[in-house]
Formats: C-alpha cells, structure tokens, sequence
C-alpha cells in the first residue's frame, strides 16, 4: 500500500504510453485502402496479416481496384478470428457495401453471416476458401487438389516410383489442406504404390514439421523425399534440420532428398535456384486479388457467371452454395524459376 | 542487510514446508513423474527400437529446449504466486526484433542495420525489458498479473507483426543461429544450454536465500514482508528473469527452426502450463519444484515423440495426446498419493 499514492500517475503515465505506441503503429501501416474509384461501394476483409502468402495479396489488393476503377472501402482484418469477420461483415454493411470479399479461414462458422447478407441482398467473393454453407456469388480459389495432385507427379517421377516420403499436412479442418493431403494419397497410391508416405500432421506449424522431421529421419534414415504442403512455415525449418545432418546436397548427389513445396513465396524460389528444393506450386495471391474483386465488381452492377471454362484459363464449377473459379496454379521448378509472371519474383519491384 | 537475514529464516523453513517432518512426503512429490516416464520409455521401446537410439534421445530432448526455458521461466514465477502469459509471445517478439534491428530492409528487416553482432544481446535485452515492463506494471501500479500479461500476450505478439509486417524473417545472421543449431561434444549446444539452466535454477531456488525467498513469497507474501524479504525487488528480479529465459529460449528456437515465425510462440502458453502443472508446480503459488517442472516437460517431449513414431493418424493425434496428459496426472495423483492443486 505504500505506493498508493503514485498510483494514479503512474497509471497516467502508463496509458501515454500505450496510447504512443497505438498512434506509431497506426501512422507505419496505413497505405491500403482509401476510396479511390466510382461505382458501388465494395467492401473487403482482409484474413490475416502474420503469412507471407496473405501479405503479398494485401498489397495486390489496391493495385487491382485501381485497375477496375473499384469504389474500394478501407480493408478490415479478421486476423484469422471468425468473430471478429462476423464483426466486419456487420460494420461493411452498415457503412452502405453493395458486394464483399472475405477469406473466410473457418469455413463452417461463416454460414450464418453468409445467410444474413443473402437476405439483404449482398453478394459475396470467398477468396481461398469455399464455406461449407450459405450462398456465395463466386468462391476464387486455387484447385488445392492439383496441388497435391502435382506434387505428387513431380516426386513420384524423380523417385522412379519407390522411396520413402514425408509429408508436412497442414490443418486437417481446414479444406485446402484436406483437399491437397487427400489428392496427394490418392495419386500416390494408384500411381504410385511402391513409395511409402509418412502423413505428419502439424497445424501449419513449422516447430512441429521440424520435431517430425527429425524423428522420421532417426526412424528411417533412407527417406528421400519431401512434400511440405506450405512453404511459408515449412521451408525454414525443413532446410535448417536438413543441413544440420548434411543432407542438404545438389540433386546429382544420391542422397539428395526431393522436396516439393506449396505457395511459391520468394523464398522458395531462392531455395530452387540453389538446388535446395526442387519444386513449388505457385499459389497465385495476384490472381486472388484480380478475381476477386473482378467477380465482387461484376456481382455489385448485376452481372451473373456460368459453369464451364473461362477466358483466363480456368474453370468455373458448380458448387452447391454457389460458383467457384478454380485458378490455375503452375508448378515452378529449376527451368521455369525465373519466368518474371509468377508473383513470387514480382514482390519487392 | 544483516538484520533481515536473521529475521528472513523463519519463513524459510517454516511457510513452504510446515512441520519438518513432513520433508520426505514433499521430496517425494518431486518424483511423482518418474514412474509416468519409466512407463512412457518402456511403451516407446516396444513401439519402434528406434525410440531408445541415441539420436532419437537426443532429438526429444533438444525439441524439448526451448518449452523447457519457458517451464522454468513459469515455474518460478509460479512458485513466486504470480502469472506471465506473455511468455509466448516474448519468445517471438525479442529475436524477431533483435533480426529485425540487424538484416536490411529487403529482407524485411527495419533499416536500421546495427552489427550482427549486437543480435544476441539485443534480444537477451528485450526480454529483460519485457520483464521489468510486466513487474512495474504488477507490482507498482497493482494490476492483476494474469490481466496485465495477458495484455502483453495480444502487444507483444502484436508488435512483432508489425514490426516484421507480418513476415517470417528467413535472412537470419549466423551469430544468432549459433547457439540453437551448434553442437558441443556431440550434444547439441540447446540441450546444454537448457539443462545447466535447470541446475541452476534447482540449486538456487533449493539452497540460497534469495531462491528460498521465492517460496515464502508465494506461500504468504505478507507473512515474507513481515519476515524482513523484500518481496516486491525479489518478484521484479523473478519477472525479469523470466522474460530473459524466454527471449533465450527464442534465440534457441530461430537457431532450430532457421527463421522467426510471425507465429512463433504462438499457442505456446498452454503447453507450458500443461507441463509445469503435470510436474506438480501449484497454481496458487509457493509449492512444486523444478526438477518436478523438468519432468514434466520430458513427459510432453516423450509423448510427441512415441505418437509420431507411431504413426498415430493425424484425425486422432490431438484426441491421443489430451488423454495421454491426464493419465499421466492420474499415475502421478496415484504414486505421490497427495490431492493436486
């Protein structure tokens, strides 16, 4: 109790404090967003501000609303929490959006908010992720089952069709990493049944793909084959345990280990032009960007979309809820590494 | 000083273990979780013979290393009857801005370019910052510890995303991947590292006054103050050498893993309560041991381990392994025979 008295100052004191530190971060991260063109109001949320893949579609986001002349609203973020997108729907729609785009990262707990915006009328893009219910006007999202699909093509190929692999599984209730770990089990074992697959579940969580690793690696020494369904966690940490045994060694070397990724960030194709790894699937953030507020426009004046092939080499399907453009998504590998159209080697210029 | 010294022994001996006679029971605790190890080393050996080679010993326990620091850091801030929540986020945040403050601004870094050597202190400096930040917040102003590092939980894992913009950092300098990833006499140097820690962390909160003082604040703060302990210095000491263990254990992980994670942490918290409560630390504050804390992480690390080698299916692990934790707090219920708390 004797401080009792500097109490109050202190607790002044303190709230100046944080209130600074609020102000510094709000002057550094600004930029985005802003009303800039003409036409209905459309609203976007944007998913999560702690993954390069994420970032880099952030930044696309206001180049390609200037493309369309798009009366953009200031992006909120619902650093992955469905509560808090629920919360910037409502706030979207109160401010007067005529179309919104959100990536909803839980695709069940979005249904109810996706009735709601359907009865008053508001079309939405579901950007990554298709939600499991609730009426969307266009869901825009890679075919994750090509991923695993390719992946699979790819290591099955350089292994000769035998071999041991390990595969870095993201979240399993989330529907891409569902959709690439079933389309990879599935391609290996018809086409390729002779190479074995160790499933390691890890959350998206590099610490635990690394632990994994390294047990897998103690267990069965002869593996020779990687398949990391998200460069951005996994690249890391997979180089790091690797180079610790001395297993990071050029493909001519027998006892290269083939690692496929998933994303197709910088890193990844710095990696590839080392010989470290020796694939990646492209996950496209700019066409993310492009589509979704391409369809978001289109949804907001009134126009409407068909199944069947579009005229920006995908296809659009039926989906029970709705319509969904499944973009395409290249395999990058040494020869096609530098190819100035993939936006992993558009970042940062 | 000399006066206090006399005054501070009562409590010593008197508020965390009352009755001398009941020293073997308490001593006992301690190794509640032996058995739960024994039985977790027998069924990994019949799961795969790989479980018990060196190299696999050696991977458990150098995973283990960083969830370890933060155990310790917990416990004894536990024992000291207070909170820190945010420790998972200082294991972030500190390397995250000590990179960050060295690397270029291509590589995500602020610009600043200070020395690559200056990375390691920088970080061991947040930490301690971090630390004295959460004892003035606690014990100057009197907010509540779970509240206030609660709130630095959501600032600090918050300013390390916008310091970093939300990017992993991959450019990191070789002086700060030295110690997660260097090897000493065939040991990886984190495991060293970890257990000369603990040792000492068991020697002085066993054997000096200072370490002894933590338990009598615990037990009975005033009953400490009464006695002559300077119980707010001795829980500022504790906080801040909290923060420093978790800021190591952060330059441990970016060692391990080769970057820092804008999650890394993330989550982490859980963990480390699941460990320091399996390994008999008290809740309330003033009871359990380190040693017991230590156990406890070995278990988790075990655990990981043998479902791996396993092969549990990915649908079933989290189920598998939530089970696994209780019962290993029933068999340790079971052979210490003492109500937990």
């Amino acid at each position: 109790m004797r401080h009792a008295a500097k109490t109050p100052i202190g607790l002044a004191l303190a709230a100046v404090l944080a209130l600074g530190t609020v102000a510094c971060g709000d002057s550094s991260s600004g930029g985005a967003g802003g009303q800039s063109g003409s036409g209905p109001q459309i609203g976007i949320d944007l998913p999560r501000a702690d993954s390069d893949f994420w970032n880099s579609y952030t930044k696309y986001v206001p180049k390609f609303a200037d493309e369309y002349d798009i009366n953009l609203m200031s992006p909120t973020n619902s650093q992955n929490d469905v509560s808090k997108l629920v919360a910037n729907v409502q706030a979207m729609v109160s401010q007067g959006a005529k179309a919104i785009v959100m990536a909803p990262q839980d695709t069940g707990a979005i249904a109810s908010t996706l009735g709601n915006l359907e009865s008053r009328k508001i079309p939405v893009v579901s950007v990554d992720t298709r939600p499991d219910k609730g009426k969307v006007f266009m869901v825009v999202r890679a075919d994750n089952r090509a991923y695993g699909q390719k992946a699979c093509e790819f290591l099955g190929e350089k292994l000769g069709g035998k071999g041991k692999v390990i595969e870095f599984q993201g979240s399993l209730s989330s529907i891409n990493g569902r959709d690439r770990s079933e389309a990879f089990a599935e391609c290996m074992k018809t086409k390729f049944p002779g190479i074995t697959i160790f499933e390691e579940p890890t959350e998206w969580e590099g610490a635990k793909a690394a632990a994994a690793l390294q047990t897998r690696l103690a267990q069965h020494p002869d593996i020779n084959g990687v398949y990391m369904q998200a460069g951005g966690v996994f690249l890391a940490p997979t180089l790091q345990v690797l180079r610790s045994k001395n297993l990071l060694v050029p493909p001519t070397d027998p006892k290269h280990i083939f690692i496929v990724s998933n994303d197709g960030i910088p890193q990844e194709f710095e990696a590839i032009r080392k010989g470290e790894i020796d694939a990646t699937v492209s996950q496209p953030a700019d066409l993310y960007a492009k589509w979704a507020l391409y369809y978001a426009k289109a949804a907001a004046e009134g126009k409407t979309f068909q199944a069947g092939p579009t005229d920006h080499d995908s296809t659009i399907i039926d989906i029970d809820n709705g319509l969904e453009d499944q973009l395409a998504a290249p395999l990058v590998t040494k020869e096609n590494v530098d190819d100035p159209a993939l936006w992993g080697n558009q970042i940062g210029k | 000083m000399t006066g206090t010294e006399t005054i501070a022994k009562p409590p010593r001996t008197g508020g965390t273990r009352p009755g001398g006679g009941r020293l073997p029971l308490a001593r006992l605790r301690d190794f509640a979780l032996v058995p739960a190890i024994l039985l977790l080393v027998v069924v990994g050996a019949l799961i795969d013979p790989v479980f018990l080679s060196a190299a696999n010993i050696t991977n458990v326990l150098q995973q283990q290393t960083e969830l370890a620091l933060l155990v310790l850091a917990e416990a004894i801030i536990l024992i000291a009857g207070k909170f820190d929540l945010s420790l998972e986020s200082t294991i972030g945040l500190a390397p995250a801005l000590a990179v960050a403050l060295v690397i270029p601004a291509a590589s995500n870094g602020l610009g600043t370019e200070l020395p690559a050597g200056l990375a390691i202190g920088l970080c061991l400096l947040t930490g301690l910052a971090i630390g004295a930040f959460n004892g003035l917040l606690i014990l100057r102003f009197k907010l509540s510890a779970f509240i206030v590092t609660l709130g630095m939980l959501i600032v600090l894992r918050g300013l390390q995303i916008g310091i970093t913009g939300g990017q992993n950092l991959f450019d990191i300098p070789p002086s700060v991947l030295y110690l997660g990833s260097a090897v000493w006499l065939g040991v990886p140097a984190s495991i060293w590292i970890s257990g000369s820690l603990f040792v000492l962390g068991i020697v002085a909160l066993g054997y000096f006054r200072h370490g002894r003082s933590v338990y009598a604040i615990g037990g009975n703060t005033d009953a400490a103050r009464a006695a002559g302990i300077r119980t707010d210095r001795v829980v500022w000491v504790v906080l801040m050498i909290g923060g420093l263990l978790a800021a190591l254990a952060g330059l441990l992980m970016t060692g391990r893993l080769g970057s820092v994670a804008a999650a890394q942490g993330d989550g982490m918290i859980f963990t480390v309560f699941a460990a320091a409560v399996i390994g008999g630390i008290s809740l309330d504050g003033g009871k359990g041991t380190l040693f017991g804390a230590l156990c406890g992480v070995v278990v988790l690390g075990l655990i990981n381990n043998i479902l791996t080698l396993a092969g549990v299916s990915a649908q079933w692990i989290q189920a598998i392994y939530g089970a696994i934790i209780l019962v290993a707090l029933i068999l340790a219920r079971l052979t210490s025979g003492k109500a937990q708390d």
